[in-house]
């Protein structure tokens, strides 16, 4: 994946270095518990075991178990016990283990974690990061695969942000940690060993979207592990001559709509993917804001191309309700063929 | 690389154990998920046990003709250090390797 780093504010200095998205987490974990004494981590085997996908390998080790423990298997008290310690001054950093866990905690998550500042008027900020490994395309069982971002975006009070690639990891997951609002941190599980350069010093800015790839004839809009696939078929289109612009979400909740039409107002066509289903989608939201700001430049309607209208399949089954590489070229299809009247 | 063991399951009916009749795979035996591990007997019947995970075998928990309690360790893989513990597998770098199906045209108004 191509970036363009910019210094941004608090940057330090240029240090490259090789990771996984896994280990840029787990660094970036590591680097906020180092810098900030009020900084918990904890969830369901984040200690002794180091986490399933071990982004949290050696914390407990390094920072101990009063920092970084273990908790019963009960996403609600997990979460709880993140909005008392927000209360007491601490900033959490839970972690539900899959996706499909973050259901039990969803009570927490919506009438407490986004509400307190609001109901506090102002007086009780709640500077909690919620990681959830997230998304399908490693063949998990159900309710390990699921793309829960809609839920979370559609509730006031929430920021929603998902990384794509390692460098983003590291960086996203800093910022987010120290946001004063909570943050819904979406790791997509399918990148985790997918190795990348990422510049621990410089950030390049960690707000809103990022134009992964520039180009002329569409605009791509995507977020997590579909940055990848959608950069795959820019890569394809353009041995046909088509000029794909790949543009990474990143936050899901605010969305970044300056970027999105800035972009798609130069292209005048865009596809949107994501794993999640279809209806009532993020991709419904962005189409909407797009057609809102750009109807009379846009040459075809928005597309999507998305996952199907049924429960996340687990096991193999996956593989068709995942945007595929050629499913996203009939989408880019679609916009490029498309004829008024 | 780390150690994956994984217990002989509960076979149902209250069963406590099971006699491994043939094992169908030895130690450095590379396998695929859901290939058949071990042929064992019980008080009810023989079954064959399918394997949970793809990987190079490092132990084996019993003999032929040796008595195995459930829970115990049947088998044990060796597994990269990264995919220790995951539920699911580490998908593939080249995974949906594109094949080109579709035909695209730049727009007329470029």
């Amino acid at each position: 994946m191509t970036t363009t780093l910019r210094p941004a504010p608090g940057d330090t200095g240029s240090t490259v270095e090789i990771l996984s998205v896994q280990q840029a987490l787990n660094r970036a974990l590591a680097d906020e518990l180092d810098a900030d004494p009020r900084v918990l981590v904890f969830g369901e085997d984040v200690g002794v075991l180091g986490g399933v996908f071990r982004v949290t390998d050696g914390l407990q080790a390094r920072f101990g178990s009063d920092r970084v423990f273990d908790t019963p298997l009960a996403e609600s008290a997990i979460l709880g016990t993140a909005v008392g310690l927000a209360i007491a001054g601490f900033r959490p950093v839970p972690e539900v283990q899959f996706d499909g866990f973050a259901y039990p905690a969803f009570d927490q998550i919506v009438s407490q974690v986004a509400r307190y500042r609001y109901r506090s008027r102002g007086r009780l900020p709640m500077p909690i990061t919620l990681r959830v490994p997230s998304y399908g395309g490693i063949r998990a069982p159900e309710l390990h695969g699921e793309s829960t971002e809609a839920f979370w975006a559609h509730v006031a009070g929430l920021k929603v942000v998902s990384p794509a690639d390692a460098h983003d990891a590291y960086h996203l997951l800093r910022a987010s940690i120290r946001s004063p609002d909570p943050v819904i941190f979406l790791e997509p599980k399918s990148r985790y060993w997918q190795k990348g350069p990422v510049d621990l010093g410089n950030s390049g800015g960690a707000d809103g979207a990022r134009i992964v790839r520039p180009g002329r004839h569409l605009t791509i809009l995507s977020w997590g592990a579909m940055v990848d696939r959608s950069l795959k078929a820019a890569e394809v289109a353009a041995e046909d001559g088509v000029d794909t612009e790949v543009v990474d979400l990143r936050w899901l909740s605010p969305i970044d709509t300056a970027t999105i039409v800035e972009s798609v107002g130069r292209t005048r066509r865009a596809v949107v993917v994501h794993e999640a289903a279809r209806t009532a989608g993020l991709g419904a939201e962005v189409a909407t804001r797009i057609s809102e700001r750009l109807f009379d430049t846009l040459r075809a309607p928005v597309q999507r191309v998305t996952g199907y209208d049924v429960p996340t399949p687990s096991g193999a089954l996956e593989d068709e309700q995942i945007p595929s590489v050629h499913r996203i070229l009939l989408g880019m299809q679609r916009v490029l063929e498309y004829r008024r009247g | 690389m780390a150690e994956q063991s994984f217990p002989l399951p509960d076979l149902g009916e209250g069963l406590e154990d099971a006699v491994i009749l043939e094992w169908h795979v030895g130690v450095g035996d590379l396998v695929e998920r859901n290939d058949v591990l071990v042929e064992v007997e019980t008080t009810k019947s023989a079954l064959e046990l399918p394997s949970p995970l793809s990987g190079v075998v490092s132990r084996l928990g019993a003999e032929e003709g040796e008595t195995v309690r459930v829970g115990d360790a049947l088998i044990t893989f060796e597994v990269p250090e990264e995919s220790a513990g995951i539920v699911g597998r580490v998908p593939a770098v080249d995974a949906d390797v594109p094949v080109k199906r579709v035909t695209l045209r730049p727009p007329e108004d470029d």
